[in-house]
């Protein structure tokens, strides 16, 4: 048995209410390490086993009992190894963008899931009544939430905390977003952490399951604890020195890039009609830091804590207690919005914390919604009196409101931008891809973030590829589409392998591959080093990519807006500029080995894929 | 030649007062490089990790020659 690993996995049948234990081989957890990993092998096994029984997986409902949940940690998860708190939550299918459903959340509860005994957890089927699962000690153990349905992140977790009486534990819920069956709506855990992006939280609703508890005493063992501690030691050093999770980081928070991307030019505005916001000092770290923070708020085991308890003292939008808002939640329901009030974007965000959504395509699809208004095409009935404008802070926090229970606009909003926009007959005003609303970087100022949102496979997406680190903080020159697409790629597989792990992708800005053999490798007990990290997330992006092509999904779909491959961007720092996407993408797709979005036999053969 | 400076992050602790919205504004000669400048602020060229000018960025040892030009200066940092 491999070290690091609590070696059970449970599966969860919420149809036949049967709890199942097992385990993955040796070469199996080597291939895919854990976390995002190891749940798109199931789900590509799985995914084969739905095609055995003759489901069309392009016609498949997100929706259906036949889609998954895979919650899953890796070998560093809840070890000594720094800022190890966290866990990858997937689905076979997302129900906002008919991808892959992908999310990456922080916290505690990834640790507490193993310290209750568990690597993972696959969640299939769907309840005939609302129900939960509670991990304690090693029992797992299914019970009715009719009593928990309609509570929010809060409620819930104070709950089911209280009859338990584990004062402590991790919980992972969804909120009556979920419940609802809101396609932006996220699985939340400590109350305000999410597995954000790609609508989660309705695939957990439409299985009627409402939320997750864990805790435990036990521990991973690790295989080689000298020289892990060792390593641990040295690693927590240079992360401590680095000036980004030494000082940056926890100073301001992730606010503290609103200004810095602001100055480039990229900052998306008025749904990305511009890339520089006059008001943006009023939505920056500092700003945050100066006015509304109460502390900082680490996640488990976490040396940076870049997380922010915060509170809104006066003014409409006083709020006493939260946490966040992070700089993509300030930037989408601020600066896209054009909202410069940092009280009603902490109150939206509150919003989209208790009652489960993703604030990104929330803040995103409203600002799409402003734009539609600018234009005409959203009838007043429809509005209901809101003014649904550039700039108006009330119309963010009641929209963002209104979504989780799909009353008026609400609806709209909920169902994101591509639907919404296509509803109003202006599909061009969506700023997504793959469905999903990209985040704040406008590519037309860095390119290689563009071909990253083009090509990863959850969609429109800064995380699964952050070339901003080297474009925009680094001193890789921004506007030149010259060696992007072997960046993005470099980026894309060590994501992977910082997904699979799993800890903290804000490590990598102090470590880099081989710090993270020198964790894998002694936890575990492999001889590991960087090439054969890279290798396997190399692997894990081509499996996840081969998922989207059962899908349906291919080179077609590798693509961004018309505003940013067509229309120049009209004034500051990055004017005049666009993306040409075409040339970065054919150069991705050759070095990656794929023809249209598809890898190659010779590409899966090579992965050890077929 | 005027040089509008802005500072940010952690450079705030030196100059609270100064932001984007309220750039700190000195006259320099016409061809002053940012080293210069970063200098005469009172700054370590060590604490600063990039420099923009207009917003692109520029290295240390850049001549500035566009009055009214705007200099922004970050430590270090991240997030995403």
């Amino acid at each position: 048995m491999v070290k690091g690993y609590m070696n059970k996995w449970l599966k969860v049948n919420l149809t036949t209410q049967e709890l199942e234990e097992f385990t993955f081989s040796d070469e199996i957890l080597r291939k895919f390490i854990g976390g995002k990993g190891i749940a798109v092998h199931y789900m590509w096994e799985y995914a084969k086993k739905l095609e055995e029984k003759r489901i069309n997986l392009q016609e498949m409902d997100a929706l259906s009992p036949d889609n998954i949940l895979v919650f899953a940690t890796g070998p560093v998860t809840g070890t000594k190894s720094p800022n190890s708190g966290r866990h990858h939550v997937m689905a076979l299918k997302s129900p906002l963008t008919g991808s892959i459903g992908s999310g990456n959340s922080g916290g505690r509860w990834g640790a507490k899931l193993k310290f209750a005994g568990y690597d993972g957890i696959i969640v299939v089927g769907k309840a005939d009544r609302p129900t939960y699962l509670s991990l304690i000690d090693k029992k797992a153990e299914l019970h009715d939430a009719t009593e928990l349905w309609g509570k929010n992140s809060i409620e819930t977790s104070d709950w089911l905390r209280t009859k338990h009486n584990v004062k402590r534990a991790g919980v992972s819920c969804i909120g009556p977003a979920g419940e609802n069956l809101v396609p932006i709506a996220v699985i939340m855990n400590e109350e305000h952490r999410a597995a954000g992006r790609t609508g989660l939280g309705a695939v957990m609703g439409s299985k009627n399951f409402k939320a997750i508890i864990v805790e435990g005493k036990a521990k991973p063992e690790i295989a080689n604890p000298k020289e892990f501690g060792s390593k641990v030691k040295e690693h927590v050093e240079k992360l401590k020195e680095n000036g980004v999770t030494g000082q940056g980081l926890p100073t301001y928070g992730t606010a503290v890039l609103v200004n810095i991307v602001n100055q480039n030019g990229l900052f998306p505005t008025k749904n990305w009609q511009s890339g520089v916001f006059d008001e943006a000092e009023k939505l920056s770290g500092e700003t945050l830091t100066e006015e509304y923070l109460i502390s900082k708020h680490p996640c488990y085991g976490c040396v940076v804590a870049c997380g922010r308890k915060t509170k809104v003292d006066k003014g409409n939008y006083k709020t006493s207690y939260t946490e966040g808002p992070e700089y993509e939640s300030i930037w989408a329901l601020g600066g896209s919005t054009a909202v410069s009030d940092m009280s009603a974007v902490i109150r939206a965000n509150h919003y989209c914390d208790i009652l489960g959504m993703d604030p990104i395509s929330m803040g995103s699809t409203i600002a799409a919604a402003m734009e539609l208004t600018q234009n005409g095409k959203i009838p007043e009935d429809d509005s209901q009196g809101l003014k649904v404008e550039f700039g108006n802070p009330d119309a963010v926090v009641e929209l963002a409101w209104m979504t989780a229970y799909r009353q008026g606009l609400g609806y709209w909003i909920g169902e994101g931008s591509r639907k919404m926009c296509q509803h109003y007959g202006a599909p061009d005003l969506s700023m997504e891809v793959k469905g999903l609303e990209m985040p704040a970087y406008d590519p037309r100022g860095a390119k290689g973030i563009g071909l990253n949102y083009a090509t990863s496979n959850r969609g429109g997406c800064h995380v699964t590829g952050y070339t901003i680190a080297a474009e925009v903080l680094g001193d890789v020159d921004r506007f030149t589409i010259e060696g992007k697409a072997e960046l993005t790629k470099t980026f894309q597989d060590f994501t992977s392998i910082v997904n699979s792990s799993v800890n903290c992708l804000f490590l990598t800005f102090a470590l880099g591959l081989d710090e993270y053999a020198e964790m894998i490798g002694p936890i575990t007990g492999w001889d590991v080093n960087a090439d054969e990290l890279l290798k396997t997330g190399e692997r894990i992006t081509n499996l996840e990519r081969m998922i989207l092509n059962k899908l349906g999904l291919s080179g077609k779909d590798d693509t961004l807006p018309k505003r940013l491959t067509d229309e120049k961007m009209p004034s500051g720092p990055s004017e005049g500029q666009t993306v040409d996407l075409e040339t970065m993408k054919q150069e991705y797709y050759h070095l990656r080995g794929w023809e249209d979005g598809i890898p190659t036999v010779s590409k899966i053969s090579e992965l050890g894929l077929n | 030649m005027k040089v509008l400076v802005k500072v940010f992050a952690t450079l705030r602790k030196k100059y609270p007062e100064i932001n984007d919205m309220n750039p700190l504004v000195l006259e320099f000669e016409e061809g002053v490089t940012a080293k210069e400048i970063i200098k005469k602020l009172d700054f370590q060229i060590s604490e600063i990790h990039l420099i923009l000018l207009n917003g692109r960025k520029i290295k240390p040892e850049t001549s500035i020659s566009d009055n009214n030009g705007i200099l922004s200066l970050f430590p270090p940092i991240g997030g995403g």
